[in-house]
Formats: structure tokens, C-alpha cells, sequence
């Protein structure tokens, strides 16, 4: 063996484990909670879906998991209807002022977490909203705008602007060439960032932890109260649930980048 | 084409912008006092510390000012503030207050009546801290993160030993992130470069294996780490069975497992960052360099590391600054001498509604994540300028 073909297996035999070190511990989670014990332990003492079952009849599992659900959807939608058009504003406007606008929108990309929740904490506390489902939406939607924002940008650097011209010279107002003609083409971006915004939400516990109360609990925060005391085969069998649900989410994005790449190059020829 | 951007601008100032600006205006915000002892400052105009127990007027300025604060459901508020500032104070001033809203302490002489009952007014010391707080606005918090307070002079002075925590717990997390950005830039450069120079397929799976953890949230990653070390996990199982170890180690709530936790959860950024630039650096460099004679590890050192380093740094920057602020992770796997200025900032709001002093801490940590994300990017920037000449 040749010195150069000896890196090449040192180079991926190291990012083999390094990948390992990264994806083992999801993967070893998943026959740990199918134990039949009462702990979480390695080896499993016998297999069962004891755990599964356990998150079915436990309405707090459910109920939290409904509230993450409505919770993110709606952050989805309301970045949806505030970044779409601002991706388009700043794409194709020319005004002064746009850098103070990407300043202000990269603030809640950077600032920590904690900050956030203990500042919307303060700020919610003095409107009385503190414990309402709208409080998180409304701080989850500033955060996950920001990415909305750059993801349909990215869409919209490759589009052929002429298309719009010639949708307007065709007679089309403006709405229907936005329907007709802009969104399908920025759609694979649009749903990409959906995806982005949905999981920002659905898996954000900090400022859900600030600002929700016991009986308005999100899915993390259910986990994150279970983590404290000892850990139950439950939390683990729901990341399992998580890790496969964000796994589908990973393979849907990745298969709407392929399909705007294509629909790209259509559009070109 | 302005106008669409106005609806998502106004979103993020009034929902994002101004709650942060208003929390952190709290760090030098002294209404609270200010307002609720506004006569018996007025009245300790000119007076100072040395001067030993204030005169009648002053006395009866507070009677008055904590009947008011009584009256308004916010001694509890100023016995705090006070407190926190002459440990010790809190029973005494909302005594008084009772007292004083019920019209108990009066007499010829209020300042001898309320030195009979509550004889704690004597100490010259609780009186300077309300003259020092005549002004709505302090610089109390902000010198308290940097275990700084002002002595009876108004002097700047460091705080007992005992008391200061806050410079420790600064170091401890510029610390943790520094660690933890060096380990992730050294362990992803391989994995990076396997990703840049990999054939199409090969590296499109590879990347999208180090997306994967990334899609995964963070709280999961965390708690998945506390089932993967803890004592009758994994890890632990198999250390015993190979006979490295006897005993299953506390791997656990140890800066080892921050650590561990910390470079799974960031890593990923640092990789995809280096590889990014990678994939614009074209192997010739490193085949001219090797065919004029550098050995490889030389080339590499020589060429190929300069050529990447954008994408090191700036993958450190963000490693660095994520890092900086993170909570949960420090929180669950994090020993209690684990824990970092983010931990203060929420125990401050949880625990002592202290709310001046977590947002004196987060002024702090805002500072430091600017200064090094600036540091690093203008040392981006600088390489990019020397090499483009």
C-alpha cells in the first residue's frame, strides 16, 4: 500500500468513527427503549413496547404533543405570510437600508436562548400572557422568520425574472403571478423553509420552559421536566419517535432540493 | 417592493427587538428605589455615610415613603432591592413598612421612635445605601457581574471573596467554549475533507449523515447523552465487559460529559463550514506543492491549511458564539461546577425574580459574543485580504 492510498483509508476510517461518535448514540437509543424493565439500562433485561404503549395512555404525552403540534404549525404559517413576501422585497428591491434590515433579522438567529426567554418571559409577564399559547407562538415566529427568510432568498437567487415580466405583459396582475408563476417555482425553498420553521418550534424547550405553565406543556418541555427527575424508558422511547420523525423531515427536504435543482434546470432550457 | 419587507420588520421589532432591549435596559434600570424612597432621598441630600444617623427629616421622609410603598403593595419589592444590597435588611424594612402604614410609629420625635422599636435604622451603612439610589438609573447591576461594588464613597472596589462568583463563572464559560470550538475545528477537518473530496454519491451521504444530528433537537441529544453514560448505560456496560474498567465510572455530570455533549451538538456546523470551503479549493495546489517536492504533511501544512482557513474560523466563530450561550446542555449534563453565565441568568429569573442582575449578565454575555465573534471574523477577514493579493 502506497502512502497516499494509506491516507485515504486513514481519512475515512477516521471519518467512519468520527460519524459513529455522532450517530451511535441515536441509534443505540432505539433497542434501549424497548426494554420490559422499569429503568433504562444497557444491556436491556428482555424486549418489550411496553414504553410505546405507556405514551398512548399517559394524556399528558398526548396533550403536550398536540400543543407542540398546533404550536408549530401555526409559527409555519405565520412565517410563511411574513417571510415569502420580504424574501421577495429584498431579493429583487433595490432601497436603502436593506443592511439595518439583515442586521434586525439576524438578531434572533444569534442571541442565546436564554436571553430570549428570560427577555419575552419579562415581556409577557407585564401584557399578563405568560402561560398563553400565543406568547410562545409569537416569540417562536420571530425566531424561525429569520430562517424562512434565507431559505426562500436562496429559491429566488436563481429565478429568471423575465418570467414575471412576461407573466405582466400577458395581462396577469400582480396576486396571480405571484400564485401562478412565483410560488410554484420558489415552492421546493418555501417548503424547505416550512420544514426549517415547523422543527425550530416543535423541538425549541427554552423559551417554551419560560413561558408556558404545567397544563400548557409542549413536548419538549415535558421532556425536559421528566429528564430532571430519573430518567423513564418513556423519554426514551419518545426520542426515538423524535429522532424517526426528524429522520423523514432530513430525507423530505433533501428530496425537494433534488426536485428544485431539476425544476431549475428545466425552467433554463 | 420595499413594502413587502415593512410586515415582517415590524413583526421581529415589536415581538423580537423590543422585548430584548427592554429586558436588558433592566441592567441599569433603578425605578423601583428611586421612586419608591424618592422624599427620604431628597431628604438625605448632602448627607454622607460618615456623617453617622441621618436627622429628623430623613426619618420621617422613610415613615412616610414606606407607609406610601405599603399602601402600594411594593415594600416587598424595596425590602428586596434593599436587601440585596445590605444583606440582612429585608425583615427590618418591611417591619417598618407595617408599622409605618399603620400609623404606629409616630411621636414628638419619629427618628426616636423608630430607633426604639427598629434600632437596626442606626447603622449609617443601610442609610448610605438609600442616598446612593437617588437616581432612576444604576450602575449597580453591571459592577455586580463583574463582582464590583461601589463602597460608602461611591469608590469602586472589589467584593469579598466570599460573595464573588461572577468572574468565575465569565472565565468558566469563555473557558468551556473555547475547549469545545478547538476540539471541534482539529476533529472535523478529516471528516470534512473526506466530504469535499469524496466521489458525488459517497459525499452526498456522508453529508447528509452529518445533517442528521443536526435536524435532531438538541434536547434530545442532550438527554440521549445522560441515558448513553449514566451508570448502567452503554458506554459504562461496555468498559466493564472488555475489563477496562471494574467499577462503572460517574461519567455523568462531569465537565467530561459537557464537553462530550458539547462537541456532538456543534460539531456538525464546524464540519459543514470547513467542507464548504473546501469544496472551492481545487486538489492542484496540493499536487504543485507535492510535485515541487514538499512532503505531504509539509503541502498540507503549507497550502492546503491556509487555503481552508476561512472555513475553520468561520465555523469557529460560530461554534464559539453558540456555544457561549448555550443552557440546556450545561443544565442536564453539566456538573454544578459545570455551569455557565446562561445558568445565572435563568436562576436570576426563576429563583430570586432578581431581574436587574440577569440582565446585567446578559449585557455581559451579549458583550463577550460580540467581541469574539467580531475577533474571529475579522481574522477571516484579514486571511481573505492577504489572500486575494
Amino acid at each position: 500500500m502506497n502512502a497516499a492510498r494509506l491516507r485515504l483509508v486513514l481519512m475515512y476510517g477516521y471519518s467512519a468513527l468520527l460519524l459513529a461518535f455522532m450517530l451511535a448514540p441515536l441509534l443505540v437509543i432505539v433497542p434501549m427503549s424497548l426494554t420490559s424493565g422499569n429503568t433504562l439500562s444497557f444491556p436491556t433485561p428482555g424486549w418489550s413496547s411496553r414504553w410505546y404503549a405507556e405514551l398512548l395512555d399517559d394524556p399528558r404525552w398526548l396533550s403536550s404533543f398536540w400543543n407542540s403540534l398546533v404550536i408549530a404549525s401555526v409559527v409555519t404559517l405565520i412565517s410563511c405570510v411574513l417571510g415569502i413576501p420580504a424574501a421577495i422585497g429584498l431579493a429583487w428591491g433595490k432601497f436603502p437600508g436593506k443592511r439595518l434590515i439583515y442586521a434586525l433579522v439576524a438578531a434572533p438567529l444569534v442571541m442565546p436562548v436564554v436571553i430570549v426567554g428570560v427577555a419575552s418571559f419579562s415581556f409577557f409577564a407585564s401584557l399578563g400572557l405568560v402561560g398563553n399559547r400565543l406568547s410562545i407562538i409569537l416569540i417562536h415566529s420571530a425566531m424561525a422568520v429569520p430562517v424562512m427568510l434565507t431559505t426562500v432568498m436562496a429559491s429566488l437567487a436563481g429565478f429568471e425574472r423575465s418570467l414575471v415580466r412576461a407573466s405582466a405583459s400577458l395581462g396577469a396582475g400582480p396576486v396571480r403571478t405571484l400564485f401562478k408563476v412565483i410560488l410554484p417555482l420558489i415552492m421546493p425553498g418555501v417548503a424547505a423553509g416550512s420544514i426549517i420553521a415547523f422543527i425550530i418550534s416543535f423541538d425549541e424547550i427554552v423559551v417554551a420552559s419560560f413561558l408556558s405553565t404545567a397544563d400548557q406543556r409542549t413536548l419538549p418541555r415535558m421532556i425536559f421536566s421528566g429528564v430532571r427527575e430519573s430518567i423513564s424508558p418513556a423519554i426514551a422511547a419518545v426520542a426515538v419517535l423524535l429522532i424517526f420523525l426528524s429522520g423523514i423531515l432530513l430525507a423530505l427536504a433533501g428530496w425537494l432540493q433534488l426536485r428544485s435543482e431539476r425544476l431549475r434546470r428545466k425552467v433554463r432550457t | 417592493m420595499v413594502l413587502l419587507a415593512v410586515p415582517m420588520v415590524i413583526f421581529i421589532t415589536l415581538i423580537f427587538i423590543w422585548p430584548v432591549a427592554r429586558f436588558l435596559m433592566l441592567s441599569v434600570d433603578n425605578s423601583d428605589l428611586s421612586n419608591g424612597l424618592a422624599r427620604t432621598t431628597m431628604a438625605l441630600d448632602g448627607w454622607q455615610a460618615g456623617d453617622g444617623v441621618p436627622g429628623e427629616p430623613a426619618f420621617q421622609a422613610l415613615v412616610a415613603d414606606l407607609a406610601q410603598a405599603q399602601r402600594d403593595g411594593r415594600d416587598g419589592v424595596l425590602a428586596q432591592l434593599i436587601n440585596q444590597r445590605l444583606v440582612g435588611s429585608r425583615y427590618l424594612v418591611i417591619k417598618t413598612a407595617n408599622d409605618a402604614a399603620l400609623g404606629k410609629i409616630a411621636g414628638p420625635s419619629v427618628k426616636d421612635a423608630l430607633l426604639a422599636k427598629y434600632p437596626g435604622w442606626s447603622n449609617p451603612a443601610l442609610w448610605a445605601v438609600i442616598a446612593a439610589n437617588a437616581a432612576p438609573y444604576t450602575d449597580y447591576y453591571l459592577l455586580a457581574s463583574l463582582d464590583l461594588e461601589r463602597d460608602g464613597n461611591g469608590a469602586i472596589v472589589r467584593i469579598g471573596e466570599d460573595r464573588a462568583i461572577f468572574l468565575q463563572a465569565l472565565a468558566r464559560t469563555v473557558w468551556i467554549s473555547f475547549v469545545v470550538t478547538l476540539i471541534c475545528a482539529v476533529i472535523a477537518i478529516p471528516l470534512a475533507q473526506a466530504i469535499a473530496s469524496a466521489p458525488p454519491v459517497l459525499s452526498k451521504v456522508l453529508f447528509a449523515m452529518v445533517l442528521f444530528p443536526l435536524w435532531t433537537s438538541l434536547l434530545i441529544r442532550t438527554v440521549i447523552w445522560i441515558i448513553v453514560l449514566q451508570r448502567n448505560g452503554p458506554v459504562n456496560a461496555a468498559l466493564t465487559t472488555f475489563g477496562i474498567v471494574s467499577e462503572p465510572l460517574d461519567l455523568v455530570y462531569t465537565r467530561f460529559s459537557l464537553y462530550i455533549a458539547m462537541v456532538q451538538v456543534l460539531l456538525p456546523m464546524m464540519v459543514l463550514s470547513v467542507a464548504s470551503v473546501m469544496r472551492r479549493v481545487p486538489d492542484i495546489y496540493m499536487r504543485a506543492a507535492r510535485s515541487l517536492g514538499a512532503p505531504w504533511i509539509t503541502a498540507w501544512r503549507r497550502v492546503q491549511l491556509p487555503l481552508i482557513m476561512p472555513g475553520i474560523l468561520s465555523g469557529a466563530a460560530i461554534v464559539f458564539v453558540f456555544a457561549l450561550g448555550y443552557y440546556i446542555t450545561p443544565a442536564l449534563v453539566g456538573g454544578p461546577t459545570d455551569q455557565m453565565i446562561s445558568s445565572n441568568i435563568a436562576f436570576f429569573t426563576n429563583q430570586s425574580l432578581n431581574w436587574g442582575m440577569a440582565a446585567a449578565l446578559s449585557v455581559q454575555l451579549l458583550l463577550i459574543l460580540l467581541v469574539g465573534g467580531l475577533l474571529l471574523f475579522t481574522a477571516r477577514a484579514l486571511l481573505g485580504r492577504r489572500s486575494d493579493a
